[in-house]
């Protein structure tokens, strides 16, 4: 992926600049606001990376203005500030998601992933296809092996979430933003849970495992 | 004690200053008009008595000649009264009257005449006084004498001298009294705005528990000193708060910080092996997490405290926040050997911040949660929903050890963890978010018994 991240702490930068790198991600680099939105505007970049407060340029103007002309580059804002009401007013500039520092790199890392990669067909597909496990969402339906699942409505959606963006990591605060709704800082085992309960039900006496831990990032399911 | 001239800077005393200024013109010229408009009507009234005065002379003319004529203006000269009468031939020697002499320019210019004169007590009334003021008509009868008729009008200018003076005092009068009224009201107002800056003054030089005394007037200076009051009290109690805080960070963050330092300082150490050096740099992150976590429940706590924007208030429907959040929460408590049960009325929505209620949730759960396990048997948490008194009540209740009643108070406030709960993870924090997500729905957190265990109440106004 080609990345532009707008930051102007230079060794934030440095280090996140060389950590995309390593997980094998093109990143540029604007120190200011100014640059970033020439940059932005002048390159094509899968994902931007805006930090909210920026010399010469904040950056949530810098996303209004490209959204205003048309750019729909998904663009993850970081932001020392962290409230509800933040969060808001970022995502009502045209932001696509808000992540609050300091963050954890794999936590970065799998939210640009799926934010990359969201307009895949996945998002409109009715049913959705990890090995033998098929979910489909009209008939709510759930399947391994030609076996019927039953699954609670919660877990339906916990299951929809990760098949929607299977072969990718989803950590444990975009579960708890998108399938619950809610943006606090969850106990850590509480979404683990909720995990171990479904893997019970998906994989449990099964050949293979779909659902995957990442160990300090969160969960993936693939075949 | 006030000098003058702080009494003349205050507004009420020039109010009251300007009030009088106003007031005294409008009686000035008020009593001036009337005076003019009197003393108009009786000079009136005189001239026409003096006209028919004459007009009953130049009767007794026709009828008896010049010397009826003279006669009747000596019997008219004899009455006693303001009248003055005075007859000459035309070269001016008098013949008959009441007065000695003339002016000349009176008697050869017929018409209306006012003019001083000496006069010698010849009527009664003067007083003896020796001036007098005349208003007088001068006209020539036909067999050649020159007549004067008119009156002594001293009596009347003494009169209005006397309304004058009159006036004169009433109107220093009102003004001595008005200065006096203004400077009184002004004392009085800048001795009620005294205190006040009084207790702002101790209050800026460090005693934040001064408070403006309250009258039992209750007028408007009572209600400004108890609205002041009111903000004090909030302002002492941030004041309070943050002082805590401060103490609170210094002890329960420097204890993380200090084990963080001992586990890296520990992964550099020459004889580490690379397994025990990953182990500390991954206890480190944890550690990090951690106080990241307490950092952020601090920030988010100031922030709540402080009032967040009222756009962050939509229509929530609580009962399915508590759906959520207990449904959330479940498996844990499972896991932990804990039922929790729910018992929730329909409620409509209500104006808040659903995302600080289901956070303040969380923290009520997870308490309920570290409490509950303590349960002597059958461990429950029960979250209820109801509508009381224009309040929604959100009731947490487990059935653990229960909070005693000298430490309800304080568990609400940031960092205390009572003794029992310090080797559980938590900073500390959880209740007094719960408390500012309450305070910022103007609501408010209270702890009762369950017997056995702790209900914590969190009640919001329907109303706000």
């Amino acid at each position: 992926m080609k990345i532009l991240l707008i930051e102007d702490d230079r060794e934030a930068a440095n280090y996140l600049i060389q950590a995309l790198d390593e997980a094998g991600h093109v990143a540029h680099h604007a120190a200011d606001g100014e640059t970033g939105y020439a940059m932005a505007s002048s390159m094509d970049y899968d994902i931007l990376i805006v930090d909210r407060m920026l010399p010469r340029r904040d950056g949530l103007s810098i996303i209004e203005s490209l959204r205003a002309e048309g750019d729909e580059t998904p663009a993850l804002i970081l932001s020392a500030l962290g409230e509800v009401d933040d969060r808001v007013t970022g995502l009502r500039a045209g932001g696509d998601d808000y992540l609050t520092k300091p963050y954890a790199f794999s936590e970065l890392l799998a939210r640009i992933e799926v934010l990359a990669r969201r307009s895949a067909p996945a998002e409109a597909a009715t049913t959705l296809t990890v090995g033998d496990l098929s979910l489909d969402r009209l008939s709510r339906n759930v399947e391994r092996e030609g076996e019927k699942i039953l699954l609670q409505p919660r877990e339906f959606r916990l299951l929809e979430y990760l098949m929607k963006h299977a072969g990718q990591v989803v950590t444990r605060t975009m579960l708890l933003e998108n399938v619950w709704d809610y943006h606090f800082d969850p106990q850590t085992n509480v979404i683990d849970v909720h995990m171990s309960r479904l893997r019970t039900k998906i994989d449990k006496g099964r050949k293979s495992a779909l659902l995957h831990t990442i160990r300090g990032s969160g969960y993936m399911i693939s075949a | 004690m006030h000098s003058f001239w702080q009494l003349w800077r205050t507004t009420t005393f020039r109010l009251t200053a300007l009030l009088i200024a106003v007031f005294v013109v409008f009686a000035v010229s008020l009593l001036g008009y009337l005076a003019y408009q009197t003393s108009i009507m009786i000079q009136r009234q005189q001239i026409q008595a003096i006209d028919r005065e004459i007009d009953q002379l130049n009767n007794q003319y026709q009828r008896q000649g010049p010397r009826g004529l003279i006669v009747a203006l000596q019997r008219m000269a004899n009455r006693p009264g303001p009248g003055i009468y005075f007859v000459s031939d035309l070269s001016g020697l008098p013949i008959a009257g009441n007065v000695d002499s003339v002016p000349v320019e009176v008697l050869e210019n017929p018409g209306t005449h006012t003019y001083r004169y000496d006069h010698d007590s010849n009527f009664e009334g003067s007083g003896g006084q020796s001036r007098g003021f005349a208003l007088v008509k001068s006209f020539e009868s036909p067999s050649g004498f020159r007549l004067v008729v008119g009156r002594d009008i001293v009596e009347r200018r003494g009169f209005a001298a006397i309304i004058f003076q009159a006036f004169g005092w009433g109107v220093l009068w009102i003004i001595v009294m008005s200065v006096a009224v203004g400077l009184f009201t002004a004392r009085s107002v800048l001795r009620r705005i005294d205190t006040v800056s009084e207790t702002a003054g101790k209050i800026m030089r460090g005693s934040m528990s001064e408070r403006i005394p309250v009258t039992k007037r209750n007028d408007e200076y009572d209600q400004l000193a108890t609205n002041l009051n009111a903000m004090l009290e909030r302002i002492e109690q941030l004041m309070q708060g943050l002082k805590e805080v401060t103490d609170n960070v210094a002890h329960d963050l420097k204890t993380p910080l200090t084990r963080l330092r001992n586990n890296v300082e520990g992964a550099l150490r020459d004889d580490a092996s690379k397994e025990q050096q990953r182990a500390a740099l991954e206890t480190t992150i944890e550690e990090c997490d951690q106080l990241i976590r307490t950092f952020n429940a601090l920030l988010l706590i100031a922030r709540v405290e402080a009032g967040t924007p009222s756009g962050t208030f939509v229509d929530v429907n609580f009962a399915e926040v508590i759906a959520d959040i207990t449904e959330l929460y479940e498996p844990v408590a499972e896991d932990a050997g804990i039922s929790i049960t729910t018992e929730v009325e329909d409620l409509p929505t209500f104006k808040a911040n659903r995302e600080l209620i289901g956070q303040a949730l969380v923290n009520l759960i997870e308490n309920a949660i570290k409490y509950a396990k303590d349960a002597k048997s059958d461990p429950t948490i029960k979250v209820s929903l109801k509508r009381n008194n224009g309040h929604v009540i959100i009731d947490v209740a487990d059935n653990g050890p229960g909070i005693p009643q000298e430490d309800r108070e304080r568990v609400l406030q940031r960092f205390v963890r009572l003794e029992k709960s310090r080797s559980e993870p938590g900073s500390g924090l959880g209740l007094s978010l719960v408390a500012a997500v309450a305070r910022l729905h103007k609501g408010e957190v209270e702890i009762l018994d369950n017997s056995p265990g702790a209900t914590i109440r969190l009640q919001i106004p329907t109303e706000r």
